[in-house]
């Protein structure tokens, strides 16, 4: 039934004798996790197919089941789990009905599987070298001698460097990136036919995922292997995949050619998905608009389902949809869908019907008296850059964070310093959007702590509302706190426990001595009303809430003490993109009523695009590059950030495509001796002699910190009112 | 890993230091001092007087404990009169004996807390798990010398194939010349040890098997036994060394109730006769001593967890 | 762990009313059967103990040697009698009484000094933690039961002596305990955010810092009685302990040794099961309260 669409001469190479033929072919799969509370119903008749050759893709959100899919054919289902029907056909095979040994041969020479976690997925007291040639060793009784050749020929294949000496290294020794390669190296060793990548970018920075993905490419086209890529990243599966297979709640329910899903999606959810993606709001209209959200949460696999999964969450729910259970329909694309969108294009711009609020979930988050949600022609937002001559909330002149590391000797002697942030310097202003981005290491959340005062700095000023943050100290210090508010990524971990939700809303107030009691109840009345959320939470502990609800109860915190200046460190980072679109629509809608500015720090370029009046780039404590969202995104300046824009995974045909564009080389340096002069030139495509001096931060209204600038500044910017940095 | 061992020896140091002056201090807090405590209560005010300034125990605290570290330096421990014999003679005499029964019984309860420990991981919330939590529970509930006269009941009385004392003499070799009469001993301070030591190999597998590159070692279609003995079992195991040294403070305590038993020639005898005649030179110098090879074994475990374990053997080096 | 999560996907919370943490974690020990089964075992014990003499009178403080080494059942002595005339079974209610309060009151002081003095170093760090950490590694390195014997050996001991001298030496593991609880906690994100709001030191100790800690040194409180009882009996039977003609468990265990070949096994077993039986309740109600106190906080 696989008829792949739209891939032809890519990999001809692998078009073997069993062309045509399903490599493997999961027929009606059901899996089944037994918890404490109950059996979990992780997949519910799965049937996919993937060809020699062939990438298949796997996407969808938290709990769809991609992962046990996964987990399921390699027969690696955590404990408690058990695959409870149906078949998985591997060359015609049935895994589930073949002896255990001949099953584990299988697994080990014919298939391999890379995973998620690079950092925990490697034996850390066993060497590089010993684990990548440990299936040829076991299955194939190979010689050590040899077995070590084969491992150093494998690593170097999958782009290791000094491959002959990683071999005796453990894998502490290296980078995140270079794990995960070492993993791909192991998975590859036997040369299977079958590779399965489960999420096997997401630890890893934009820049690493991207050389990985090409990695897993390019060893598909020459081993002629079947890949299947198991994705949260609705732009990862866009640019690698032949045919993509979509889950939800644990079923598949749509697949299609790559090109003709992203193009023209039939299921609801599909589409949902797609238009929640903050890159999708800025293709559309141009504009900032409004994120279009799906509404609620997955349902609960432990329980009987009826009718479609999705149906509680849909704009389209008909009554029918609550009472059928919707099968897969026949042909190439198949979906499931009682309503599904029309073809073809129509789709894409086609009206959007009413909200509708569904009854099954209570506690539903989204309040009925905000029917503004759902208005894609809403007003733009903040299109035009707030007024220059307005004084900044916030100046931050020169900030520089160093920590010292200490040695583990007995006098714990400063062995040297982490230059964390070096020379930053940068204004918000009210009502504005600042978002600063780079990758892991760069130095943006301590610039974040810094800001709310939770540090302090090495050297530099922080300057709120005129006064210097740095100067302050004891009770002026703690009256600054309700200026700025801190968003956490993970809401969860900065809550208390054992406080209820009522509680963890009146410490602020608490703190800060606002009010008396009846005063903060209606305080904390009115900020779960601004954040969506039922009077029901105050009586409730934070462990019974979803990821988030729980990021709404963080932002009602933040407002507490009705702040100016909210400074948000990846707080969407950890959420599905559903959820994600909730979250960014909720921001936006009380900046807009409160006037509130925000720095928005995130590692996630296509985020802060969306979010974003300005952004700022880091790189290793540098901003290198700052200027207004659009311009920095679309006409990059620095070197890194035309690197980080093109390694942004993307659902747009045209820009996931392109496989040039700015590639930057090697690791990040340490921060604990950063290179001199420019910090980016030792992996700089353009580097020069000149970049061993420091580059200044120059420029109008986009200024860049390069010798050798991508782009000059467009005319007719005007410079700063006040000289920066 | 040198700047490791460097800190690592200067904290051992600094602990050693500080048992002295505990048990300087303790010497103090005696009623009557160090006089009456080596004298006995029989000696008279000018006898205390006489001793106390020949000592030099009528100066300053700081100065006494600076003589106090010197003669221990020198090996003076002091003298037991009740004995008649310097202290650390009879601490030499006896310490070799002591570790002989410790290290004994610290090879039996390794040799089978390791596999009992494992076997209860990989079978987790299954009858052999249940069976033997259920009895390492019982064997750290019961009274060692409890546990030691059950011991002596069954294999010297119910069923009498094993001496209920331990043999007696004064070197090692003698301790050896009779084996049989080892076995109860040993065994009867393995048998709490097992206990402590299986639970703890338990929890570290059981961890490691839950990390992910177990998964990993499993996707490469490994067999369950490769996967625990190769991948797992070494790992799971490093910790253990620690526990060894960690574990020696209770070990003498142990020792010391299981020679009181069995009577058996140690330092634990030593000590506990001590006890009962107020033999205070005894009592303190053993104290020290006994201090001392804990904090040495400590050290040792430490730093060959350090150097079996790659994870701290390079942690000094990468970075 | 991950791969779990995500297969159970998001929960809405239920609509099952709100209920407290402290009843959460009361329905997951009454969930553990061990923990139940401990509770029950010292709720039976010291009942027997404390209320047992109300009914059963027994003269404990005359000797009788009229009526020494009877067996069980003569002479209406339930449990017998030993070397002295005591009646077997009164002398195990008195000597239960001692056993259980030196325990208790043993492992609380414990927990006490070592709370106060783990949370001091955890929380003010620097110097002040590295002092009190030497100081406990040192005092950690002298096995415990020399220590002890050290301090019965200089003073005589009694229920309140030992109490003191195994309260003072026994709280160096709930220090360190302690101080590495109130080091993770310091650094968690939720006491970041208060310094965010702009909060104290001594709010975050006493809002978030001990409402988390707390439950790990009750669990830990237990494993303390545990091993006081313990302690107690080791002196008794090192001959340290409290002297006739008061009594105690380990006394009665260690004087019955003497017995053993004697075939006076009343003397020697009920005493020996009545402190396995102790130890294991305390051991068991620790690891339930543990649950408890985890349980609760689960997501999910």
């Amino acid at each position: 039934m696989s008829e792949s669409i739209g891939l032809t001469a890519r990999h001809s190479a692998s078009v073997n004798a069993a062309a045509g033929q399903p490599l493997l072919e999961l027929r009606e799969l059901d899996t089944d996790i037994a918890l404490r509370r109950g059996t979990v119903h992780a997949l519910d008749g799965i049937s996919l197919d993937v060809a020699p050759g062939q990438t298949l893709g796997v996407v969808g959100e938290s709990g769809s089941g991609k992962t046990m899919t996964a987990l399921s054919i390699m027969g690696l289902l955590p404990s408690g789990g058990r695959v409870t029907g149906g078949q998985i056909l591997f060359e015609g095979r049935d895994l589930r009905s073949l002896p255990t040994d001949e099953v584990r041969r299988i697994r080990g020479v014919r298939m391999g599987m890379v995973f998620q976690d690079p950092l925990t997925s490697l034996n850390p007291t066993i060497r590089i070298g010993a684990q990548v040639a440990e299936p040829l060793r076991v299955h194939k009784r190979v010689g050590r001698a040899e077995a070590r050749d084969r491992a150093i020929e494998i690593l170097r294949r999958v782009g290791m460097p000094r491959p002959e000496r990683i071999v005796d290294n453990y894998p502490h020794e290296l980078s995140g990136g270079m794990r995960q390669r070492v993993a791909i190296a192991m998975a590859l060793v036997c040369s299977p036919s079958l590779l399965i990548a489960d999420e096997p970018t997401t630890a890893l920075d934009v820049t690493t995922q991207r050389q990985i993905l090409e990695l897993i490419d390019d060893l598909r086209e020459e081993f002629g292997m079947a890949v299947i890529l198991v994705t949260h990243d609705l732009g990862v599966i866009a640019g690698r995949a032949d045919r993509v297979a979509v889950m939800y709640a644990g079923r598949v329910v749509e697949t299609a050619a790559t090109e003709q899903l992203f193009q023209a999606p039939r299921h609801r959810y599909t589409e949902a998905l797609m238009r929640a993606l903050p890159e999708s709001a800025i293709r559309d209209s141009g504009g900032h608009d409004r994120l279009i959200s799906i509404p609620g949460l997955p349902p609960d696999l432990s329980g009987p389902l009826t009718g479609c999964r999705f149906a509680a969450r849909c704009s389209y729910v008909s009554d029918e949809c609550r009472t059928t259970d919707p099968s897969l329909t026949p042909g190439a694309h198949q979906h499931a869908c009682l309503n599904p969108v029309p073809t073809p294009a129509v789709a894409a711009t086609g009206p959007v019907p009413a909200q509708v609020q569904p009854a099954a979930e209570p506690t539903q988050v989204e309040p009925a008296a905000k029917p503004a949600r759902v208005e894609p022609a809403a007003e733009p937002v903040t299109a035009a850059a707030p007024e220059l001559t307005e004084s900044p909330v916030l100046s931050v002149r020169n900030l520089v964070k160093n920590y010292p590391v200490h040695g583990r000797g007995l006098l714990r002697r400063a062995a040297g310093q982490v230059s964390a942030v070096a020379d930053v310097s940068f204004e918000v202003r009210p009502g504005e959007t600042f978002g600063l981005v780079g990758e892991s290491g760069c130095g943006k959340s301590t610039v974040g702590r810094l800001s709310v005062g939770l540090e302090r700095p090495s050297a530099g000023q922080i300057v709120l509302d005129g006064t210097d943050l740095t100067d302050l100290t004891g009770r002026e210090r703690r009256r600054m706190h309700r200026q700025v508010q801190l968003m956490f990524q993970d809401s969860y971990a900065a809550m208390n426990p054992r406080m209820r939700v009522d509680a963890i809303l009146a410490e602020p107030l608490e703190i800060q001595k606002v009010g008396d009691s009846s005063a903060r109840q209606e305080r904390i009345a009115t900020l779960l009303d601004q954040v969506g959320l039922s009077r029901r939470a105050l009586e409730r502990y934070p462990h019974e809430f979803s990821g988030g609800q729980l990021q709404r109860i963080g932002l009602a915190r933040s407002l507490a003490l009705h702040p100016r200046l909210i400074v948000g460190d990846e707080p969407v980072s950890a959420l599905d993109v559903s959820i994600q679109a909730q979250v960014l629509n909720l921001m936006r809608d009380l900046q807009r009523e409160l006037g509130l500015a925000y720095i928005f720090i995130s590692h996630d370029l296509s985020v802060v695009d969306y979010m974003a009046d300005r952004i700022g780039v880091m790189y290793l404590g540098k901003l290198v590059e700052i200027g207004p969202a659009r311009e920095v995104v679309r006409a990059a300046r620095h070197p890194y950030t035309q690197a980080l824009v093109d390694a942004v995974p993307s659902i747009t045909p045209n820009r996931a495509a392109t496989r040039d564009g700015t590639t930057i080389r090697g690791e990040l340096p340490s921060a604990l001796d950063p290179p001199t002069g420019c910090r980016f030139r030792t992996r700089c495509p353009r580097a020069a002699d000149i970049c061993t001096t420091e580059p200044p931060l120059v420029g109008g209204l986009h200024q860049v910190a390069c010798h050798l600038p991508l782009r000059p500044e467009p005319a007719g910017t005007p410079t700063p009112v006040e000289a920066v940095g | 890993m040198a700047r490791y061992l460097i800190a690592r020896l200067g904290q051992a140091l600094i602990v050693i230091v500080l048992v002295t002056v505990i048990a300087f201090l303790i010497l103090h807090l005696l009623p009557g001092g160090a006089a009456r405590a080596t004298l006995g209560k029989e000696a008279t005010l000018e006898q205390l007087a006489a001793f106390n300034h020949e000592m030099g125990y009528d100066r300053p605290l700081i100065q006494q404990y600076g003589m106090y570290v010197q003669r221990l330096l020198q090996g003076d421990l002091g003298y037991s009169y009740q004995l008649n014999q310097s202290v650390l003679e009879a601490i030499e005499q006896r310490l070799p004996k002591t570790m002989v029964l410790s290290l004994l019984s610290t090879l039996l309860a390794v040799v089978l807390a390791i596999p009992l420990g494992v076997l209860q991981a990989i079978r987790r919330n299954r009858w052999p798990d249940y069976a033997i939590t259920a009895l390492s529970l019982l064997a750290y509930a019961t009274p060692i010398f409890f546990l030691g006269l059950m011991m002596i009941i069954l294999f010297s009385q119910v069923w009498p194939i094993l001496p209920p004392e331990a043999p007696q003499g004064f070197t090692v070799a003698e301790l050896f010349a009779d084996p049989a009469g080892l076995v109860l001993p040993t065994a009867t301070l393995a048998i709490v040890t097992i206990a402590i030591y299986a639970r703890y190999v338990r929890s570290s597998m059981i961890d490691n098997l839950n990390e992910n590159y177990v998964r990993t070692a499993r996707s490469k279609g490994l067999s369950e036994r490769r996967v625990v003995l190769r991948h797992t079992l070494r790992n799971g195991l490093f910790p253990v060394i620690t526990l060894l040294g960690m574990y020696l403070p209770a070990l003498f305590s142990g020792a010391l109730v299981v020679e009181s038993l069995f009577n058996f020639p140690g330092m634990g005898q030593l000590f506990w006769q001590a006890a009962l005649k107020r033999d205070f030179p005894i009592l303190l110098g053993v104290t020290v001593i006994i201090s001392i090879a804990t904090v040495v074994g400590a050290l040792v475990a430490d730093l060959l967890y350090a150097a079996v374990d790659p994870r701290v053997r390079l942690r000094g080096s990468a970075t | 762990m991950s791969t779990l999560s995500e297969a159970v996907g998001s929960v809405e919370p239920n609509d099952t009313p709100p209920r407290g943490l402290w009843r959460q974690g009361l329905t997951v020990f009454c969930e553990n059967r061990l923990a139940l089964v401990g509770l029950g075992l010292f709720v039976l014990l010291a009942g027997v103990c404390f209320l047992g003499p109300l009914v059963y009178q027994t003269d404990q403080v005359h000797t009788d040697l009229t009526a020494v080494y009877l067996a069980p059942g003569e002479q209406g002595h339930l449990l017998g009698t030993d070397g002295v005339g005591y009646d077997q079974l009164g002398r195990l209610m008195l000597g239960g009484q001692t056993s259980i309060i030196v325990g208790l009151a043993a492992g609380v002081l414990a927990t006490i000094v070592g709370t106060l003095l783990g949370a001091i170093a955890g929380f003010f760090g620097g110097w002040v933690d590295a002092a009190v950490m030497r100081v406990v590694d040192a005092m950690m390195s002298i096995p415990s039961l020399f220590l002890f014997m050290l301090l019965a050996a200089i003073v005589t001991p009694s229920a309140p002596m030992l109490i003191l001298i195994i309260g003072a030496f026994a709280w160096l593991g709930p220090a360190r305990l302690v101080r590495g609880e109130a080091l993770t906690l310091r650094s968690r994100e939720y006491v970041q955010a208060m310094r965010g709001m702009g909060g104290t030191g001594g709010r975050a100790v006493r809002r978030h810092i001990i409402p988390n800690a707390i439950g790990t040194v009750i669990v830990n409180a237990t494993f303390q009685v545990a091993d006081a009882i313990l302690y107690v009996a080791y002196l008794s039977f090192l001959g340290l302990g409290i002297p006739p003609p008061a009594a105690n468990w380990g006394g009665m265990l260690s004087d019955g040794l003497a017995d053993t070949y004697s075939g006076h096994w009343w003397l020697l077993y009920p005493p020996g099961i009545a402190i396995i039986l102790i130890v294991l309740a305390f051991n068991f109600i620790g690891d339930g309260l543990r649950d408890a106190f985890e349980v609760r906080l689960r997501r999910r």
